[in-house]
């Protein structure tokens, strides 16, 4: 039995069209594992492999080598599906559907019995603040709505590994963060998110680890706060001559000019230069990096 | 866990059949049919029917009854048969594609239900969408005529068997197809195709011989053993609802087989498929 909610073992997958048969190789030997209980952003530019890596996950793709574990099991046995909710990005609900029979129909197909259906669905509803809505038809629902009563289907059978994809997709400000207080409510109560998002504002904030794929492989992975840690220094003068500005790379703010130093050797070597040249120092901070500038500097190499 | 989820399936292809106003559509055809001849026979056609047998030489109002009211089963097994079925194929053809959908299929394969489990819970809900039409107009039709004239043949009832047989065929080629390509207009055309060429297949015997090559011959006996015998069921069918006698029981079985193979290569083309 494996120690961890998601393991992938070198995960490939490569597409070949119907009739040239060319080949596209989508996923390219991805590892990566997901302790339970814990928050995991999985991150990527368009094409990195995102999608293809959850789908693996879930099934609904095969791969091509290696292989993928949910809680131990082989993620390709049907029964590895049990203790998972899953939210799909650009999802399609039955709109013949009413929320509640949506959320029934859902339910059954996770297995659970007509009594805790009964009890959970106005429960779910509530939660997501979709109370009055569960005897009108999805088709009348706005696309956040459509987003809530889906994640709402996701932990109605209250699964031990929530996959979201694009979880706060065309969800407004107030509704993100009540997706986000939901999902944190579940994190406290043991439950392992993991999350595939653009938003990286919400995957720094919200995920413990994170992974970020370039071109279908794993580039950089690790606990969010390891990865955003000491980007370097921030010496802030003034009074600084044109031609120390630009030996140094200063960038001009207000009266101020900033500089940037990605070791505390090179920032002191920098206020002795300034020192000198008669410059006034206003400060010298550490600063951390933001998950997009780890995200960019990790994609742009 | 298993017959929840089945009747999961079964529902949800009911609503969607229903949604689609594919299920009203069949209901209504039907029922139009079961009033079409609630309304004959307020004008008494049966007794007109049996006066005009009279006048031609007919005698026994009992016997003549009987055979007015075979031929008119003959004739909505006929129907049943060749238009009903091509309209329940039509209704369902799209009920696959459907499911493949983008955005609806991952989100199913996401539940703990195995992919073949999918399929044929979509296909038994599509079964049965049309059973309970085919049952409703033959049972409808049987009983007015039963109550009518006092003539109950039990042997209209095969209609049901031998409609809802031929259906459970044939929706096999829409699911392959359908599981193939994702296109309804393919799903419509395969069956259909089959359909029609059934009849010319039938004339084995006598196209064998016309044919003067060997492989030729071979081809054609080939071909009529592997697809489905559309029309030697049907004239079975006939056979059955009139109170005469079956030639061979073959053509059921080989058309059988041919709806195992194809609901087998559609659940593993299913379960290999990437979505």
């Amino acid at each position: 039995m494996s120690d961890y909610a998601i393991q992938t073992h070198d995960l490939v997958k490569v597409f070949r069209t119907r009739w040239t048969r060319r080949e596209v190789r989508a996923v390219d030997g991805i590892s990566f594992a997901v302790e339970p209980g814990t928050t995991f952003g999985l991150l990527g530019p368009n094409g990195a492999g995102k999608t293809t890596c959850v789908k693996m996950l879930l099934s609904s793709v095969h791969p091509t080598s290696g292989h993928a574990t949910v809680f131990g099991l082989d993620s390709r046995a049907h029964k590895a599906r049990i203790p998972i909710g899953y939210l799909p990005e650009n999802h399609r609900f039955p709109t013949y559907f009413t929320g509640t029979g949506m959320l029934d129909l859902y339910g059954s197909l996770s297995g659970m019995d007509a009594a805790t259906r009964k009890r959970r669905i106005p429960e779910l509803l509530e939660l997501v603040g979709l109370e009055k809505w569960g005897d009108v038809r999805l088709g009348k629902y706005s696309k956040g709505m459509l987003q809530r009563v889906g994640l709402a289907q996701a932990i109605l059978h209250e699964p031990k590994l929530l996959v979201l994809d694009e979880p706060t997709d065309g969800v407004d400000p107030v509704g993100r963060i009540h997706i986000r207080q939901i999902l944190q409510s579940l994190e406290a109560k043991g439950t392992t998110v993991f999350i595939n998002s653009h938003q990286l504002g919400e995957v720094e904030t919200f995920c413990r680890d994170v992974a970020i794929l370039h071109k279908g492989k794993v580039a950089l992975s690790g606990r969010v706060k390891d990865l955003t840690a000491t980007k370097g220094f921030r010496v802030v003068a003034r009074g600084v001559p044109e031609a120390l500005q630009t030996e140094l790379s200063g960038v001009t703010e207000g009266e101020s000019v900033i500089f940037r130093m990605p070791a505390i050797e090179g920032a002191n070597a920098a206020v002795d230069q300034l020192r000198a040249a008669g410059c006034l120092i206003e400060s010298l901070v550490q600063t951390n990096s933001t998950l997009e500038e780890v995200f960019v500097r990790t994609i742009n190499g | 866990m298993i017959g929840v989820q089945t009747l999961a399936l079964i529902r949800d292809t009911f609503r969607e059949a229903m949604a689609r106003k594919i299920f009203w559509g069949l209901f209504g055809i039907s029922t139009a049919m079961i009033l079409f001849f609630l309304f004959l026979l307020r004008i008494d056609v049966v007794e007109g029917g049996t006066a005009t047998m009279s006048m031609f030489g007919g005698n026994g109002r009992e016997m003549e009854v009987e055979r007015l009211v075979r031929g008119v089963h003959g004739s909505i097994a006929t129907f049943l048969y060749s238009i009903g079925m091509f309209l329940a194929l039509f209704a369902s053809a799209g009920l696959v594609p459907s499911l493949l959908e983008p955005g609806r299929i991952e989100l199913l394969l996401s539940k703990p239900v195995a992919r073949w489990h999918l399929l044929l819970g979509r296909y038994l809900g599509n079964v049965l969408i049309v059973l309970a039409n085919t049952t409703w107009l033959v049972t409808g039709v049987w009983l007015i005529f039963g109550i009518k004239t006092g003539v109950w043949t039990p042997q209209f009832l095969v209609a049901i068997a031998s409609t809802m047989f031929l259906f459970c065929v044939m929706l096999t080629v829409v699911f392959l197809v359908g599981v193939l390509f994702d296109s309804t207009a393919l799903a419509i055309m395969a069956p259909v195709a089959l359909m029609i060429i059934s009849p010319i297949l039938a004339q084995e015997k006598t196209v064998v011989k016309l044919l003067s090559s060997e492989w030729a011959r071979s081809f054609w006996q080939g071909l009529y053993h592997a697809l489905p015998k559309v029309f030697d069921i049907g004239r079975m069918t006939l056979n059955l609802v009139r109170h005469e006698p079956v030639e061979s029981l073959l053509p059921l079985w080989t058309t059988a087989a041919f709806g195992v193979v194809m609901l087998a290569l559609a659940v593993w083309h299913f379960e290999r498929r990437d979505f």
